[in-house]
C-alpha cells in the first residue's frame, strides 16, 4: 500500500526566512540610519565637508587639527574631567542611596519612587533651564548660601564650578544605576551576612568582602553605561553654560555640533565624533578587559 | 438609525479627507519673539481665508534657529517660505554653485517688485538672482530705561565719555549692581566696530579685506575694555552670572537694573515688552565724540525667501507678496519686522498709525546716521556664534585671559581667516 505524505511540506517561509521576515523593518532602519551616517561620518572625517557646499579628501588633517588646536584640546580635555568627575560620583551616590533603601524601613516604596524622579525627567531642556535658574547668581543655591550668612559664589561664570554644576546635574539624575544596584543588592543572599556577622566582620568589612562582589556585574554594567552617557552628554552644557565660560565646559559634544550646524564644517565635525566613538570604545574595551579580575559571576566561581 | 448614523459619520470622514487633500498646502517658517509670532499667524489666517488654502508653521526664538534651518536646507526639507537672514543668502549655496533659494525674479508676475527700491533688491541679489525680498533696513542703537537714569540722577549718555562717567555714578548712587549699559560680546563687536567707524572713516571689510590693522583694532578693544573698567558696563563673568539667554531676557534688563543696551531697532519692541511696569523705554542718540565721521552700518535686517525645492512657488510667491504688499497682511503684521520695506507696507503703516512709534524713531535715527556697508562675512557662524571668534575675544579680554594686544591680534587673525575662505 502506497503511504501517502499528509504532514504539509514546510513552507520556505517556515524554514528559516520568517525570522528574517520579521527583522527586516530593523534591519532596513539600521542600515539606513545607522549604518550609513556610521559610514560616511568616517569618509567625512577625512575631507573638508562644508554643509552646503562638500568638499574635497584632505587625509587626516581633521584629526591633526582636533589634536593641535588649543580649543579641541581643551575640549578632550574637560570631556575626559567630565566623564571622570560625573561616573564615579554618581556610581557611589547611587549605590549608596540604594544600599540605604534596601533596608526595611518604613514607606521605603515611596523614598524609591522620589528617587527615582530625577530619572524620569531625565536630560530634558526644561530640567537644564531649571538648573540654570537654580545657581544664577540671584538663584535659590545662592539665597540660601546668603542666609546660611556665606559669600556667594558665581556658579555659573566660575570655571571650575561651572563644570561642577554640569557634572551635578548628571549626579543628580541617579535613579537607574540606582534601581540596578538595588536589584543587585536584593539577590545577596542574607545568610551570607549573618555568617559573617557571627565570624565578627564589621559592616564596612561585610560591604567590602561580600556586597561589592556579589554586586560587581551590576557595578560594571552601570560603569560601561554610564561611561558612554558621560562622553556623549550635550543637554546640560549646552543650554545651562553654552559651553562657557571661556569652554570651561565646552565638551566634545558642543564641538561636534558647532563644528557641523553653526560652522558648517561637516569633515571636522566628523573627525571629532569619530574621536569620541574612538574614546568611548578604549574605555569599553579596558573595563571588559579587566572586568575578569575584578566581576565575579555565579556562574564562575572559583571552586568549579 | 445605527446604521444611518454610521453612514453619515463615514461620509463626514470621507467628506474632510477629500477637503484636506483637496486643499492646496504650503509651509513657512519664521523666528522671533511672542509679539511677532502673533502678528504673522493674524497674517497667516488673513491669508489662508483669503485663498482657501492651508498654511503649515513652524515658528520659535532666535536662539538655534540658524543650526536647524542650516540643517533642513541641506536636507531638503525647508519650508516653503522661510524667513532668512541677509548674510544667508551667501552662505546657503551648494557644490555646483547654486543657491537653496529659488530666484524671485521668476515670481515678479505674482510678486510686485516694484514695492522695494533698487538698493533693497540689489543687497538680496546674489549672482543676478533676487534670493529674498527684505522685511525692512537695520542698524544698532542705543535704548535707555529713563527710570533708572532718573533715579541715577543723570541725562542719557550723548558722548563716549558722558558714558563712561555713567557707570561710577550708577555705582556711587544706585549700587554695583546698577549699569548704564550691558552688552554681550557680539554687542561689543558692533559697537567697536561702530566706533572705529567713527574715528577712521573707513568700512571694517573692504573687498573682502579687513581694513583696519591690529594697532587700530587694539584701540576699538581698549575703549570698549574702559566702559568695563569705568563700571559703565559689566564684565562677561557678571552677565553669564545672570543666567539668561539674552539681554531682553535678563531680570538685570527687566527691573532696570542695566539700563541700557545697544540693539537692533528691528528689536527694539522685544527689549520694551520685556520691562517691567513702570519703567520708560527710550530711544538714545548716536555718541558724537568719537570721532569725525557718522560710524555704524545699516544692512537688510532679515527677508522672505522661497525654498528651491518647493514644489508650489506660485502659492509661496502669493504669501510673501500678501504679508508686504497687500493690506491685510500688511495690517497684520504691522512693525514687527521692522520698519516695512515693502513701500506699500510704509505708507499703510504710517497712514494708519500701525508702526511702533519707538521703532520708527530708532529707525529714523539711523538710517540718518550710519554710512557704512557691511561684508556678508561680518555675521557669520564661525566669528559670531557661542565659541566663535568674537566670543573667544570679548570675553578672553573680560577674564583677562587676553591683553588688549593679544585681544586684537585674536580677533584679526579670526575674521582674516574667515574672510579667506
Amino acid at each position: 500500500m502506497q503511504r501517502t505524505n499528509t504532514r504539509p511540506r514546510r513552507s520556505r517561509l517556515d524554514q528559516g526566512y520568517m525570522g528574517f521576515l520579521l527583522i527586516l523593518p530593523w534591519l532596513v532602519g539600521f542600515l539606513i540610519f545607522k549604518a550609513y551616517p556610521f559610514v560616511s561620518s568616517l569618509y567625512y572625517s577625512f575631507t573638508d565637508w562644508n554643509l552646503f557646499s562638500g568638499g574635497s579628501w584632505i587625509g587626516i588633517q581633521n584629526y591633526v587639527t582636533a589634536f593641535t588646536n588649543p580649543k579641541t584640546v581643551k575640549a578632550l580635555r574637560v570631556t575626559f574631567v567630565y566623564a571622570f568627575m560625573t561616573v564615579p560620583l554618581k556610581l557611589m551616590f547611587a549605590l549608596f542611596i540604594a544600599y540605604i533603601l534596601n533596608f526595611k524601613i518604613k514607606g521605603v516604596g515611596l523614598f524609591r519612587t522620589a528617587y527615582y524622579i530625577p530619572s524620569i525627567l531625565g536630560g530634558s531642556m526644561a530640567i537644564a533651564v531649571l538648573w540654570r535658574a537654580m545657581f544664577k547668581n540671584d538663584g535659590v543655591i545662592n539665597r540660601i548660601l546668603t542666609i546660611l550668612g556665606m559669600e556667594n559664589i558665581n556658579f555659573l561664570a566660575d570655571k571650575t564650578w561651572a563644570l561642577f554644576i554640569i557634572c551635578l546635574l548628571r549626579v543628580w539624575q541617579f535613579g537607574s544605576p540606582m534601581v540596578l544596584f538595588l536589584a543587585a543588592l536584593k539577590g545577596v543572599p542574607e545568610e551570607l551576612y549573618e555568617a559573617a556577622s557571627i565570624d565578627g566582620a564589621s559592616s564596612g568589612r561585610q560591604f567590602l568582602k561580600i556586597t561589592l562582589p556579589l554586586i560587581s556585574p551590576v557595578v560594571f554594567y552601570n560603569l560601561v553605561t554610564q561611561l558612554v552617557q558621560a562622553f556623549q552628554e550635550f543637554n546640560g552644557p549646552y543650554i545651562i553654560t553654552q559651553g562657557g565660560p571661556r569652554n570651561a565646559t565646552t565638551l566634545i559634544s558642543l564641538i561636534v555640533y558647532n563644528s557641523a550646524f553653526s560652522e558648517y564644517n561637516v569633515g571636522m565635525s566628523s573627525a571629532m565624533a569619530w574621536i569620541m566613538f574612538v574614546i568611548v570604545m578604549v574605555f569599553t574595551a579596558i573595563s571588559f578587559g579587566t572586568q575578569k579580575k575584578w566581576v565575579f559571576y555565579s556562574d564562575e566561581r572559583g571552586d568549579r | 438609525m445605527k446604521k444611518l448614523i454610521a453612514v453619515v459619520l463615514c461620509l463626514a470622514l470621507a467628506l474632510t479627507c477629500a477637503a484636506t487633500a483637496l486643499a492646496e498646502e504650503i509651509s513657512i517658517s519664521w523666528w522671533g519673539g511672542d509679539s511677532r509670532h502673533e502678528a504673522t499667524q493674524a497674517a497667516i489666517a488673513a491669508f489662508e481665508a483669503a485663498e482657501g488654502v492651508t498654511v503649515k508653521t513652524h515658528y520659535a526664538a532666535w536662539s538655534g534657529w540658524e543650526e536647524t534651518m542650516s540643517g533642513s536646507f541641506v536636507a531638503g526639507n525647508a519650508e516653503d517660505v522661510d524667513m532668512v537672514n541677509w548674510n544667508w543668502l551667501f552662505s546657503f549655496v551648494d557644490a555646483s554653485g547654486e543657491s537653496y533659494f529659488y530666484d524671485l525674479n521668476q515670481l515678479s508676475d505674482i510678486i510686485d517688485l516694484s514695492q522695494w527700491s533698487d538698493g533693497m533688491l540689489q543687497a538680496c541679489t546674489v549672482n543676478g538672482k533676487l534670493l529674498a525680498l527684505p522685511n525692512a533696513l537695520t542698524g544698532r542703537i542705543f535704548y535707555w530705561n529713563k527710570t533708572t537714569f532718573d533715579q541715577a540722577g543723570i541725562e542719557f549718555p550723548t558722548t563716549y565719555a558722558a558714558l563712561k562717567e555713567a557707570g561710577a555714578v550708577f555705582q556711587e548712587k544706585l549700587g554695583n549692581d546698577y549699569y548704564p549699559l550691558a552688552l554681550g560680546a557680539y554687542d561689543k563687536m558692533i559697537l567697536m566696530v561702530y566706533m572705529l567707524e567713527s574715528k577712521y572713516g573707513k568700512a571694517w571689510v573692504v573687498d573682502g579685506a579687513l581694513n583696519y590693522t591690529v594697532d587700530e583694532i587694539a584701540e576699538g578693544i581698549q575703549l570698549i575694555q574702559d566702559l568695563e573698567d569705568a563700571h559703565a558696563i559689566p564684565t562677561a563673568a557678571t552677565l553669564a552670572g545672570d543666567g539668561a539667554d539674552s539681554l531682553d531676557k535678563n531680570e538685570k534688563w527687566i527691573t532696570g537694573k542695566y539700563a541700557g543696551v545697544w540693539e537692533w531697532d528691528t528689536s527694539a519692541s522685544k527689549c520694551q515688552n520685556a520691562l517691567a511696569e513702570g519703567q520708560e523705554f527710550v530711544v538714545g542718540e548716536e555718541l558724537t565724540d568719537l570721532g569725525e565721521y557718522k560710524g555704524g552700518f545699516t544692512k537688510v535686517a532679515h527677508g522672505f525667501s522661497i525654498a528651491r525645492n518647493s514644489a508650489n512657488v506660485e502659492l509661496a510667491a502669493k504669501l510673501i507678496n500678501f504679508m508686504n504688499n497687500e493690506e491685510e497682511g500688511i495690517r497684520a503684521r504691522k512693525s514687527e519686522y521692522g520698519i516695512p520695506a515693502s513701500a506699500k507696507g510704509l505708507a499703510l503703516c504710517s497712514d494708519e498709525g500701525l508702526i511702533n512709534p519707538t521703532v520708527a524713531e530708532a529707525n529714523g535715527k539711523i538710517l540718518a546716521w550710519c554710512s557704512f556697508p557691511l561684508d556678508p562675512k561680518f555675521e557669520s557662524g564661525e566669528l559670531k556664534n557661542d565659541g566663535g571668534v568674537y566670543q573667544d575675544v570679548f570675553e578672553g579680554l573680560s577674564y583677562q585671559d587676553y591683553s588688549v594686544q593679544e585681544a586684537a591680534q585674536v580677533l584679526f587673525d579670526g575674521v582674516t581667516a574667515v574672510l579667506a575662505k
